[in-house]
């Protein structure tokens, strides 16, 4: 999808894969340059605007992804860090969790030193306090780390999706606008 | 010459262009209305605020659903240590991540007033925040109204 040069517009032109959309100064020039007629360019607006939405559902979708993960992990960290103050204590900490939906059991968790985090793909390993904090901790701001950069992406993608929406608007009222002067020149040519 | 040719030509067809906010979210849009081939330019600034305008009202809307969480958040605190203050057992279940630990009533107590705090807090910060994008939508708003008049739309549904 190569973007044609702009008229002096000062456009990001793309951001991690997602074309930036021309900003156009002015609809003639645009339309002398780009070699389109009108029906051609609105299309290829139209076009450029769906592919723009495929890429913001995917977006979206990491975004959920994500938004649903870290509350995971802080609950995690809770855990860990509950478990790490009863340490000193030296007394149980007694629990109860779900073994299937509506049942409960007691579990009475002793003075540990390591925990085991689950990793996912079927692998848990077994850290000290300390590490699995750290894990935990580093894992917590990677994601939020990543959420913050698909704000961003999405912020942009939206910009464009705007800035195309516009065009398509102007390009048709130009259009129009066109129209009427040819009628207005056919009357006055006729009359 | 009377020019009937005039109402055959799609001068008052209105484009609607809008732009959404997350499905999940009722959906805000700003309509730019292609009436009748008016001359007004968009120039590279007015682009930016429409698109500005845009992200504000997209932020909005996440807050008001941010606030509506923090709020019932709140809500069930208050309930939670109210319920506290009515029972008369000694130990209390109280969920740590997706387990409930049996936890001594005064911890609880504390606890649940540390968690209230934490929330009013990010309540009045959410509620700040919005009261600040509204007022840079109002600005610009005026700002777009100003230039576009009629051709622009951008109240909710």
């Amino acid at each position: 999808m190569a973007s044609s040069s702009s008229s002096s517009s000062p456009v990001v032109t793309e951001r991690r894969g997602i074309p930036g959309a021309q900003f156009v100064e002015d609809v003639q020039t645009y339309l002398t340059q780009s070699g389109l007629d009108v029906n051609s360019a609105l299309a290829f607006l139209q076009e450029r605007l769906q592919q723009y939405k495929v890429v913001e559902m995917k977006l979206l979708a990491q975004q959920r992804d994500l938004q649903a993960k870290i509350p995971d992990i802080e609950k995690c960290l809770d855990v860990v860090a509950t478990l790490q103050a009863k340490k000193g204590t030296g007394e149980a900490l007694i629990a109860d969790f779900e073994v299937s939906e509506g049942i409960y059991s007691r579990a009475r968790i002793e003075d540990t030193d390591s925990i085991c985090l689950w990793l996912g793909a079927n692998v848990m390993l077994e850290y000290s306090c300390e590490e699995a904090t750290t894990l935990l901790q580093k894992n917590l701001d990677n994601a939020k780390a990543s959420l913050e950069v698909l704000v961003g992406d999405l912020q942009f993608l939206r910009d464009q999706v705007t800035i195309t929406q516009v065009t398509i608007a102007r390009v048709y009222n130009w259009d129009v606008h066109q129209r009427r002067l040819r009628q207005a020149a056919g009357d006055v040519k006729d009359s | 010459m009377a020019d009937a040719s005039f109402t055959a030509s799609p001068s008052s067809v209105r484009f609607a262009v809008c732009v959404f906010s997350t499905p999940t979210i009722k959906h805000a849009s700003v309509i730019f209305y292609a009436g009748g081939g008016s001359e007004t330019e968009v120039t590279w600034e007015d682009q930016q605020n429409i698109n500005k305008f845009g992200r504000l009202n997209n932020r909005f809307h996440e807050l008001e659903d941010e606030i509506k969480v923090a709020k019932e958040t709140n809500e069930n605190l208050e309930d939670a240590s109210n319920e506290l203050i009515l029972t008369d057992e000694d130990v209390v279940r109280f969920q740590i991540g997706e387990v409930f630990a049996h936890v001594p009533k005064e911890e609880v107590e504390t606890r649940i007033e540390e968690m209230k705090e934490v929330t009013s807090k990010n309540l009045g910060k959410l509620e700040e925040e919005k009261e600040s994008v509204l007022a840079q939508m109002a600005e610009l708003k005026k700002i777009l109204y100003g230039k576009f008049k009629d051709s622009i739309n951008l109240e909710e549904d």
